[in-house]
């Protein structure tokens, strides 16, 4: 709960450039916590065909299967749209198991080049499930996400989001 | 354009360099190069891996406390921009960052003081006790050129003594 809360506060800061913060205060308050060992175990690859992503909006979807990179391509990276299967839902949600959705991939654990030559990588597979016209289906988007979105026209899905990556 | 510091080494990241790990409680990792971005994924820390600064701050390799410090650090409200006030601060930045290296050499000269004679105490030590793996003890009872410079003396006062003999 602090910990979220300080991350909220240390959002205030945050700009769209990647001139994110911390780092010399960061060395001396955080070097226990050394990353969770979860993203360690997520496989670092592309997106493609029967990968299993994670759903970080309130559609009622747990998990889906990517079944097709849009745009005719094999593999889709950080910030395609895919279409994909739910594989587990909520039984009170939005969307059903078994139905065929888009979606847009938020997080991604292979790194991704940005436009000034770095690059940027994220803890876990994740997406968000949006319609055809590309407006999300969910009302709340959790976690970070990459500013590339709005690149990618979905500034939608960056106001709904709680941090900026 | 911002520079930042990489989380492992704390040195400068320049834009388009290095890589950045986002954690899912959006925690940014930034890393200036592989390197440090692979012993962060062996889950090193900083301050038991010698190269890094957190590790030379932490042992008093450098120096640590010093107003020049001050000067650089983040700032989240961006500065209006004025003219004469960006000339003075270019002005600047070349005073502080001499008068910072010098700083930065005295306190390395105050490190090392006194390194030089702890380093010839040690070798004198080990010369003492490994001669005779160098050369034999009956070899060294004849001729004592190889001992130390305390023997030496009293080498001297018998070559003395010798030359005396002679005359």
């Amino acid at each position: 709960m602090a910990a979220s809360l300080a991350s909220k506060w240390s959002r205030v800061g945050r700009s769209l450039l990647g001139g994110l913060g911390n780092n010399l205060s960061g060395l001396s308050s955080t070097s226990h916590e050394m990353a969770s060992g979860n993203f360690l175990s997520q496989q670092r690859t592309f997106i493609q065909m029967r990968t299993v992503l994670k759903v970080v909006d309130n559609s009622g979807a747990k998990t889906v299967m990517c079944i097709q990179p849009l745009k005719g391509r094999k593999v889709a990276r950080l910030g395609d749209t895919i279409v994909a299967s739910v594989k587990e839902a909520m039984p009170t949600g939005k969307v059903k198991k078994g139905q065929v959705v888009h979606a847009v991939v938020v997080r991604a654990a292979m790194q991704h080049g940005r436009f000034d030559g770095s690059e940027v990588r994220f803890d876990d597979n994740a997406v968000v499930l949006v319609n055809k016209a590309g407006e999300p289906t969910g009302t709340r988007v959790f976690g970070p996400v990459p500013h590339e979105l709005r690149r990618k026209k979905h500034v939608s899905i960056l106001t709904l989001a709680e941090h900026l990556a | 354009m911002r520079l930042e510091k990489c989380w492992f080494c704390s040195s400068t990241v320049y834009p388009g360099h290095g890589i950045q790990f986002v954690r899912n409680d959006a925690k940014i990792f930034r890393f200036c190069r592989s390197k440090c971005h692979k012993n962060f994924k062996m889950k090193r820390n900083p301050r038991k891996v010698k190269w890094t600064k957190a590790y030379r701050r932490l042992h008093g390799k450098d120096m640590t406390q010093d107003s020049t410090f001050e000067f650089e650090r983040k700032r989240n409200r961006p500065e209006r921009y004025d003219r004469n006030l960006a000339e003075n601060t270019l002005k600047a930045i070349k005073k502080i960052d001499k008068i910072r290296v010098a700083r930065e050499e005295r306190h390395h000269k105050l490190r090392m003081k006194g390194k030089k004679a702890k380093e010839q105490k040690e070798a004198a030590i080990e010369l003492e006790q490994g001669i005779h793996l160098v050369k034999a003890p009956s070899v060294l009872a004849q001729d004592q050129s190889l001992t130390l410079p305390k023997i030496k003396v009293k080498v001297q006062a018998q070559a003395e003594e010798n030359q005396a003999m002679e005359e």
